[in-house]
């Protein structure tokens, strides 16, 4: 048929035939084109229509604040992720650090320098400086984070 | 009957005579010797009393019994050497008091422990029932603490285990016969364990949340007066006490004589309060002495309409940031600064026990301020992410159009190589 017609026309129905022959089916599996799109669709298709879960927050956290800026008995709220810590510095100059979000309706703790502990303003609840709840309507401790001072850096993670 | 008490004194007359015969034996506790070989109803107390805490301090059945346990048979059980046997009614006071009413005593074994348990009962509804008119139906030491099986309140199987307490004063208070000479409800058990204070102890294991001695004492158990419930609840909510006490409403149900927290949120089945109890729609508690034209109806409305505009612009904000969040923007700053908002809402709710729509709405105004800053931002983060979707589209179909092209340009070519060929 090829020597009968004209180029153009040769071509486009060789052209016809080879998509429609089974060769296609082995020239993609043999030469992995399959695989190459899906390596390029799969992840823009997860790009497009991400998994419901959420990102995981982030696990350390260097501080925008160094060691001096936070004297004794006074603490800095800072974010860690998305998510609010406190930063305390204990009397006797120790750095703690501790999740801010109040274990009962979320709020953001503080610090109370003239009574030494983390308080919540919002429904009046205590935690002491380790975190425990000890008065009021939280029902459970404050998380702990870990602290590192790195000469005038201080990097907080969450524990392993 | 009369046969197996025949058979019970003979018994004990025998082990007596064993006992006096075995002088080597006068050590050992007779009283446990006898009621266990007894069996049944008489032997229960033995082996139950062996995980009581007095059993583990080391006392015996006659620090509470009196007598002399060296001696064998009934001869130990004499009155002459103080056995009291079972004591009942005030007998109990007097038993318990002897020890735990004497501070030089007790701190020898727990110096923390308190010794006006006596005193205190002395002043409850039970102990003035039975030391002024001499009700012997009401509860003393050893309703609560069961005799035999006295364990410490930090002991999840003690009968005043935080958790077991409900059961405890349940035993007599949900017993209708019991209760009726009285008359008062049973009910109360059954109300508080539909209550948040039973979900947060019994599910979430929260043993701070209160249980009935948290509001009505322990010893001196009494219902909280009318003018003083504020001050039970405010032991825990104080920001709300404190609201409440400077509101219109305070003075208002003391004059009326009702309780002030209760007669909002009730006393035993306490549910968790929704924004459904503000406001004049069926359910809201204000619904019940305000209407519509009444000032007070409209600052119920007010406060409603205020708490539900913070909390609908703070979901949004929280949802919309969320989403922008999940799709892999970065909006951990907004995040951050819409708790903000959530303060405001708790802020806000807190203040509604003022009954005052300038506090509530000093609240929500610096709220709505920050959720709507917030809800702004994750419309930038959306918007950013339909234009990088966008982008992407775009070049996945350029580089699809170029695979393409350079697909049938390779054929093109291998088929004018053939043609040459051939």
């Amino acid at each position: 048929m090829a020597e009968t017609g004209t180029p153009q026309a040769t071509s486009r129905r060789r052209f016809v035939d080879w998509v429609l022959s089974r060769t296609l089916t082995t020239w993609l599996l043999s030469t992995s084109v399959g695989g190459l799109i899906l390596a390029i669709f799969y992840p823009a298709g997860r790009y497009l229509v991400p998994p419901a879960a959420a990102e995981s927050t982030a696990a350390t956290v260097t501080l925008p604040f160094g060691p001096n800026d936070v004297p004794p008995n006074s603490a800095e709220i800072f974010k860690f992720g998305s998510r609010p810590g406190i930063l305390v510095r204990t009397p006797s100059g120790e750095f703690r650090a501790f999740s801010a979000a109040c274990t009962h309706l979320a709020c953001i703790v503080q610090y109370r320098d003239d009574i030494g502990h983390i308080w919540c303003a919002c429904h009046n609840g205590h935690f002491d400086l380790n975190g425990r709840n000890i008065q009021g309507p939280p029902p459970a401790p404050l998380e702990q984070y870990e602290v590192n001072v790195r000469g005038d850096q201080i990097v907080v993670s969450r524990g392993a | 009957m009369g046969r197996q008490r025949v058979g019970i004194a003979a018994f004990i007359w025998l082990v007596g005579l064993t006992g006096a015969a075995g002088g080597a034996q006068a050590q050992e506790n007779n009283c446990v010797t006898c009621h266990s070989a007894l069996g049944g109803r008489l032997a229960a107390p033995v082996e139950a009393f062996q995980r009581d805490i007095h059993a583990e301090k080391g006392f015996g059945c006659v620090a509470c019994h009196g007598g002399d346990a060296s001696i064998a048979g009934m001869g130990g059980m004499a009155r002459e050497l103080g056995f009291v046997g079972r004591p009942r009614g005030r007998q109990v006071l007097d038993v318990c008091g002897r020890c735990h009413s004497d501070a030089d005593f007790m701190r020898r074994y727990n110096p923390s422990l308190r010794v006006d348990q006596v005193t205190e009962y002395a002043t409850s509804v039970h102990g003035r029932r039975l030391l002024e008119l001499g009700d012997t139906a009401v509860a003393t030491c050893l309703s609560c603490h069961p005799a035999h099986n006295v364990r410490p309140p930090s002991d999840p199987l003690s009968s005043v285990h935080p958790v077991n307490v409900a059961a405890t004063c349940a035993a007599c208070h949900g017993d209708a016969d019991h209760m009726k000479p009285y008359g008062i409800p049973t009910d109360q058990r059954e109300k508080y364990e539909r209550s948040v204070h039973w979900a947060a102890l019994s599910e979430q294991g929260d043993l701070s949340a209160p249980t009935c001695n948290d509001c009505h004492g322990n010893h001196g158990a009494t219902p909280p007066g009318i003018s003083w419930v504020g001050n039970v609840c405010g032991q825990c909510h104080s920001v709300m006490a404190d609201y409440y006490e400077e509101s219109r409403h305070a003075t208002t149900f003391t004059m009326l004589g009702v309780p002030g927290c209760a007669t909002c949120h009730q006393n035993h089945e306490v549910t968790r309060p929704a924004d459904d109890m503000l406001g004049l729609d069926e359910g809201a508690v204000c619904a019940r002495c305000h209407a519509p034209g009444d000032r007070g109806g409209e600052t119920a409305l007010a406060m409603r309409s205020m708490i539900d505009s913070l909390q609908a612009a703070y979901h949004a904000a929280d949802s919309l940031l969320g989403a922008a969040e999940n799709h892999g923007m970065e909006v951990s700053q907004a995040l951050f600064e819409l708790g903000g908002a959530n303060d405001a809402l708790v802020t806000a709710r807190a203040a509604v026990h003022s009954f005052d729509r300038e506090i509530v709405g000093a609240e929500v105004t610096d709220g709505l301020e920050v959720a709507v800053r917030a809800f702004a931002r994750g419309e930038d983060a959306m918007n950013e992410l339909r234009f990088r979707r966008t982008g992407l589209a775009v070049s996945v179909v350029i580089i699809l159009a170029l695979i393409a092209g350079l697909l049938l340009k390779i054929r093109e070519v291998d088929y004018r190589a053939t043609v040459t060929e051939t």
